[in-house]
């Protein structure tokens, strides 16, 4: 699994945590399945946001794009995991 | 929901810097720091340089500060900071921001592959196209833009542009001017907002007051919150009204107020009101708590104008309620629309200041408060769902319906409504010329009605659902019941009884 936590605080929110929230909706339903979604209230790094933390990585100043290269990453790794587990 | 864009971003820094510089005592020595932490040396870069750039922001400051943009950023931070709010329009083209998008309105581009057909040249009525340097041009001084050398091409190389702001205003109230650079015809806008919403410059703003507001809640004066019945689900989906209010409490705010209370009252005298002209055969009324389609009517289609409902709008309806039980205290309107602020201005000693959604975001950031860690407590809506449905498109239609089913259930309603200016102005020149058989007609400026004002922070298909359900959990189950309207109502709420009513907009 892939965690990935989005600030859902106020200073996050008007930044645009709601676009990163539709963006992981719209993700293909096998991809939506690898991840573990959770709001949190606060990162303390306000004013740098949105601010999302994927696998315990911080990722400030998110945007759709942005959130969505470091999702692929992460689960192309983890396929990768998976597959080498696999064999 | 206006897309969470560059621009919006800067605009959303700017005002919770400012607030957060006022809340902390700064805002007078720190103001210039602005420029330095929204428009980093990094970038991105959007204009020529990071000075252009600089310039622009110094703009949108003094527009977050109300002030012109003649006077130089401590001079109008030092105004802001004693209350001053300057007597300039509410929506404006910042000079500098401007980016003098082209006039000419079909252009031959690179595609023009000098064919033998010439279907373009053949096409124009006017002679305006010949071909120079081996590609068709326009004579712009024959052109009349009828567009047909662009559909007659067979490779689509001639194409139209429009401005956004002009394409965006359904009442052709902005237009290029000396220089290319945008102008406003005050004489035909109503401060809807859509120009602001689609420059894809940023370079049209609506002045805030959140400066003046902040120094009214740290004199600890009683300022009261009034929240327009869209606020539901504007902090987030998840946030719990409750929630924001205890926010607001904890900001500084003495109350917090919904305006759907005042619309239960609306809803009761304005059926009351249908019910007495629809006496006279070929009666026709409008909605009037939308202050861009009041002002779209005013303006554009006056003969219509006796048309309009005598009652004042929820906001004043809940502001009197306020004004009556603490003359004292002071009342800001919080909602997602830009005209509000020129509503404002008819009742000065009603509603002393407006703030959008977006504002209030940014006040409550800059006074270090997250509404997402706050308690939610019991709340309840003091409206009943009448009152609450306000918020969406159809919501002041059904809510006037309810009420005449209880009150008046022998009048028959007929009625229209509409979204969007341009649908309104249509629709009600339809009905005036008879073509379309209505006695009531229900106006918003905004798609969605209220939640898909220019103010707000959550899209408004989500806002809309959400308000249903909040509206449907209330425990007042109508507005005629509700006692809280009743008592509104006995304040005199229409427009002829307040004393500001036709002073002009803006």
């Amino acid at each position: 699994m892939i965690t990935v936590e989005l600030c859902m605080g106020t200073s996050c929110h008007l930044l645009g945590t709601q676009e990163l929230m539709d963006v992981l909706d719209a993700l293909p339903a096998e991809q939506r399945r690898q991840l573990e979604i959770k709001g949190v209230t606060c990162f303390k790094n306000c004013g740098k946001g949105p601010n999302v933390r994927v696998n315990g990585v911080l990722l400030e100043s998110a945007t759709p794009d942005s959130l969505l290269e470091v999702l692929q990453t992460s689960i192309e790794q983890l396929e990768g995991i998976t597959n080498s587990a696999g064999n | 929901m206006p897309e969470i864009n560059e621009i919006t971003k800067i605009r959303r820094k700017v005002l919770t810097e400012i607030a957060q510089m006022t809340f902390e005592g700064r805002l007078q020595t720190d103001v210039a720091n602005i420029l330095h932490s929204v428009v980093t040396e990094e970038g991105p870069r959007y204009r020529c340089c990071v000075h252009k750039e600089r310039a622009v922001l110094q703009d949108r400051i003094k527009s977050a500060l109300s002030q012109p943009m003649n006077v130089s950023m401590t001079e109008a931070a030092n105004a802001a900071l004693t209350g001053d709010i300057a007597d300039t329009p509410i929506i404006q083209v910042l000079p500098v921001a401007c980016d003098q998008c082209p006039l000419d309105r079909f252009i031959v581009t690179d595609a023009c592959r000098n064919c033998l057909a010439h279907s373009c040249i053949a096409s124009c009525p006017k002679k305006a196209i010949s071909v120079v340097a081996n590609r068709s041009f326009i004579d712009k001084t024959k052109c009349v833009e009828c567009g047909l050398c662009k559909r007659s091409c067979p490779y689509g190389a001639i194409i139209e542009i429009s401005r956004p702001c002009e394409r965006a205003c359904e009442l052709d109230a902005i237009a290029a001017g000396k220089a290319r650079k945008a102008v406003i015809d005050y004489e035909k806008c109503v401060a809807c907002g859509a120009c602001k919403m689609a420059c894809p410059f940023g370079a049209i703003s609506d002045r805030s007051m959140i400066v003046q507001v902040i120094q009214r809640i740290k004199a600890q004066e009683r300022v009261y919150a009034l929240l327009a019945p869209a606020f539901i689900g504007q902090f987030g989906v998840q946030v719990r009204p409750g929630q924001i209010f205890t926010a607001l409490k904890k900001v500084g705010f003495h109350e917090t107020r919904e305006v759907s209370v005042g619309a239960d009252a609306v809803a009761v005298e304005e059926a009351r009101e249908f019910a007495e002209r629809s006496q006279e055969s070929g009666s026709f009324m409008t909605t009037s708590c939308c202050p861009a389609f009041v002002g779209m009517v005013e303006k554009h289609l006056p003969s219509l104008k006796e048309n309009i409902s005598s009652l004042v709008s929820p906001m004043v309806a809940a502001a009197m309620e306020i004004k009556k039980n603490d003359p004292a205290g002071i009342v800001v309107f919080v909602g997602p629309c830009i005209a509000k602020k020129g509503e404002a201005q008819k009742y000065p000693d009603i509603v002393d200041y407006v703030l959008t959604f977006e504002e209030l975001a940014a006040l409550i950031v800059g006074a270090g408060v997250n509404v997402t860690e706050m308690e939610a407590g019991n709340f309840a809506s003091a409206a009943s769902k009448d009152g609450n449905i306000f918020a969406r498109a159809g919501g002041v239609l059904q809510a006037v319906e309810n009420v005449m089913g209880q009150l008046a259930p022998e009048v028959a309603v007929q009625a229209e409504r509409c979204e969007g200016l341009g649908n309104c102005k249509k629709c009600l020149q339809e009905i005036e010329a008879g073509k379309r058989p209505a006695n009531f007609f229900e106006g918003m400026a905004c798609t969605g009605g209220c939640v898909g004002g220019p103010g707000v922070l959550t899209d408004y298909r989500v806002t809309t659902r959400l308000v249903d359900n909040f509206a449907g959990a209330a425990p007042e189950k109508s507005a005629v019941t509700n006692p809280k309207s009743g008592e509104i109502g006995k304040l005199g709420l229409h427009r002829t009884h307040t004393a500001h009513a036709e002073s002009p907009t803006d």
